[in-house]
């Protein structure tokens, strides 16, 4: 055994600064499918570290009549994203004289997203509508691209607190016994509140609002659910 | 027509006191020495056919391509200067495939056409991929989730829908025979015919199963396809 | 191991370092971490001095990283019959300081046989917290009255200590002591001191991600203590419409035994 040593620590150590553009402003997004609706949420809170920056900071946005998104991560990286996706929204409609359909926005945010493999939108996207054939869809992504369509999802900071909940309650995974009737519309929003209203109990970044786009037939309804502000 | 020559018709990007630009004009009569081809759109499907010049015994005609595939959905026929289609079909397989990439899902007809025309107008200025106009006419034919479709398009980058049309150098007499014969509630076989009866007028040798092509994009399934020699003779025979 | 058998001449002895540098590094591996990361208070921790004596406040919400580990935890611990502590920091770091210097202030008192001085408490937990140097995390308010008045102090992780009208601790301090910056004034009455705790606290659950839930108050006189755990309560959590219920049968099971208990009466110790 060697003679133990003075502790390095008391040698100045040389010191590195990076460039970090990227930083996390919390908050959760969620969307469920249903056979014929779709609805798409996502709290309000804009933090960083243990600071509330805002209390009403939306995360959802309307892209077409019958899509929406919601996005979680950087807030600066996320207004740009949904800044750049509505313009070539609308650009789509001028050059091909139609709304874009939903899994037609979901494979354009993925093809945007991969674009930038080597610097990344900090963003964890949900695309949530209705496809062409009035069937309630929801894409889940990761910030580089990789998309799936599911019948629910969850990103953002509440993530590991309700992915199992919905596991649970949508999926049916803990049973054999699966429901006949599917859930209701309304039914399915009174357990996004539900949800929300958890993830908030626990979760410190998500808080204050939710704001909830129900996209159907008729088209897309709008309603915000107050949360705990602590 | 162009009896007055001026030095107006040298540039191709230099409007005539008329407010003409010849080398477009000059473009447009080139398609009309090209060889006939027809376009029938019915509720069932889009038909395509056109005469092949066997100019020798020794040609072999299979090497005479002038249907070609653009996306699974959609396929065109061209008359003019065959080797600039070329070019605008190579453009077009790009932006279908391109849009597929992009937003998963087929490209309509009309914006196919839409991004062949923009293409054809890029001509004369420096760094244009083609120093004058191209000198040929398609006929863009596809299903899409608006129905079949039929469109044809110029040099000029203009392009028009239809529901049946004759280019080339027949084009006259056959579409005054297709306007006397079309009818909106005809079926893809009887189209067929009418395509190829209709080139059997304008053509000067006898048609044959060596001297035409045929193809066609049924609704049924969106597909494009070029009829095989079986297929075609099968139609000869309906004649 | 020969350096340790060596008697030391004296002076620090760094013979744990090498060993704390390896348990830092094992630390980075995730889940396989040895050192388990702690439940920290990022918390609002108040007091002030009012006209006859100190109240301290504090919030009641403990996290683990960005969860909630505890939504109404006690953050203002006894220290003597005359002497509280607000904690901020790691919680078993709070409780176990406060409890021993609790023990120990008792032992003083049995000694001394006379009631303890506040500067006794602070100056014993100072100087535990500096032999530590920083590695205790417990950042403490320590308030009380005593043969000399109401005093307050704040000390530090390190053991530092600060002696001040009215002070604030916690990742909420700044939300706090901006409402006693703007509220506070010398010779406060009691209740307006107390409301200007509360809402200096409420102000850190409001603003402060670290802290939440409800208000705990602790009043200090020379007549006595009076406690008030959750004065202020956060609101309650929404009521769904749509209650949870799992019909028997939702988890399946495989194989069902019922077998007969006998219970024998008396105590089995008896035998």
């Amino acid at each position: 055994m060697q003679a133990p040593q003075l502790p390095t620590s008391q040698v100045e150590q040389p010191k590195e600064s990076r460039f970090s553009p990227y930083q996390n402003n919390g908050g959760t997004c969620l969307a469920l499918a249903g056979a014929d609706f779709c609805i798409i949420a996502a709290d309000s809170r804009l933090s960083l570290g243990y600071s509330i920056l805002s209390r009403n900071t939306p995360k959802v946005a309307q892209l077409t009549t019958k899509t929406c998104i919601a996005s979680s991560g950087c807030n600066a990286d996320m207004v740009t994203l949904q800044k750049y996706l509505k313009f070539k929204i609308q650009m789509y409609l001028h050059q091909h004289g139609k709304e874009m359909s939903t899994p037609a926005v979901a494979q354009m945010l993925a093809t945007t997203l991969y674009h930038r493999r080597f610097f990344p939108y900090y963003t964890f996207n949900i695309v949530g509508g209705l496809d062409q054939n009035g069937e309630g869809c929801v894409f889940s992504y990761d910030a580089i691209g990789c998309f799936e369509r599911l019948k629910y999802t969850v990103s953002g900071s509440g993530h590991a607190l309700i992915e199992p909940f919905l596991d649970n309650l949508v999926a049916y995974k803990n049973t054999d016994n699966k429901p006949t009737i599917e859930r209701s519309c309304d039914e399915t929003l009174e357990l996004v509140k539900d949800i929300f209203s958890s993830a908030g109990e626990r979760d410190i970044y998500t808080g204050d609002f939710v704001d909830i786009y129900i996209i159907d037939k008729n088209g897309t309804r709008y309603e915000q659910f107050p949360l705990k502000k602590d | 027509m162009f009896l007055t020559r001026s030095e107006y018709d040298r540039g191709v990007n230099t409007f005539s006191p008329e407010g003409r630009l010849f080398q477009v004009e000059y473009a447009i009569e080139a398609i009309k020495l090209g060889s006939t081809a027809i376009g029938i759109q019915t509720s069932e499907g889009v038909v395509l056919a056109v005469e092949k010049r066997v100019t020798s015994p020794l040609l072999d005609p299979t090497s005479i391509e002038k249907i070609m595939e653009l996306d699974s959905h959609i396929g065109c026929a061209m008359s003019g200067l065959t080797a600039d289609a070329r070019t605008l079909v190579d453009k077009a397989r790009v932006e279908t495939q391109n849009h597929r990439f992009t937003y998963d899902e087929p490209m309509t007809v009309e914006s196919c056409t839409q991004a062949i025309c923009d293409y054809a107008l890029q001509f004369g200025e420096e760094g244009a991929p083609m120093s004058r106009p191209f000198g040929v006419a398609l006929l863009v034919a596809g299903v899409d989730e608006y129905g079949p479709s039929l469109f044809h398009t110029d040099p000029s980058g203009t392009f028009v829908k239809y529901e049946a049309k004759a280019i080339g150098a027949g084009s006259e007499g056959a579409q005054t025979a297709l306007q006397e014969s079309y009818s909106s509630s005809m079926t893809l076989a009887e189209a067929e015919v009418l395509a190829l009866s209709t080139l059997k007028q304008v053509m000067e040798e006898k048609l044959d199963n060596k001297n035409v092509e045929l193809a066609s994009v049924r609704s049924s399934d969106a597909k494009f396809k070029i009829y095989s020699t079986a297929e075609l003779e099968a139609v000869i025979e309906r004649l | 191991m020969e350096a340790s058998l060596e008697i030391p001449k004296g002076g620090f002895s760094f013979d744990l370092c090498k060993r704390n540098a390896w348990l830092e590094s094992q630390a980075n591996y995730g889940s396989s971490s040895i050192i388990k990361k702690a439940k920290k208070t990022g918390t609002t921790i108040a007091g002030i001095i009012f006209k006859d004596g100190v109240v301290l406040g504090a919030d009641t919400r403990a996290t683990s990283g960005p969860i909630v580990a505890d939504k109404n935890c006690e953050k203002i611990h006894y220290l003597a019959p005359n002497i509280f502590c607000c904690g901020a920091g790691t919680s078993a770091d709070c409780e176990n300081v406060t409890e021993m210097m609790a023990s120990n202030l008792t032992l003083h008192r049995l000694n001394t046989g006379r009631e303890c001085r506040v500067i006794t408490a602070v100056t014993m937990l100072s100087q535990y917290l500096f032999r530590y140097q920083g590695y205790i995390s417990a950042a403490l308010v320590v308030g009380g009255v005593d043969s000399t008045g109401p005093s307050l102090y704040t000390i530090h992780p390190h053991g530092s200590v600060d002696q001040l009208p009215f002070v604030t601790m916690g990742s909420g301090s700044l939300a706090a002591m901006a409402v006693f910056e703007a509220g506070y004034q010398e010779g406060l009455e009691r209740q307006p001191g107390i409301d200007l705790v509360r809402a200096a606290i409420q102000s850190g659950i409001d603003n402060d991600l670290g802290s939440g839930s409800n208000v705990d108050i602790t009043v200090i006189t020379p007549e006595g203590v009076q406690r008030f755990r959750n004065l202020d309560k956060a609101e309650p959590k929404y009521k769904s419409k749509n209650p949870l219920f799992y019909p028997k049968g939702t988890t399946k099971y495989y194989d069902e035994i019922i077998s007969k208990v006998a219970i024998i009466e008396g105590d089995a110790m008896e035998q």
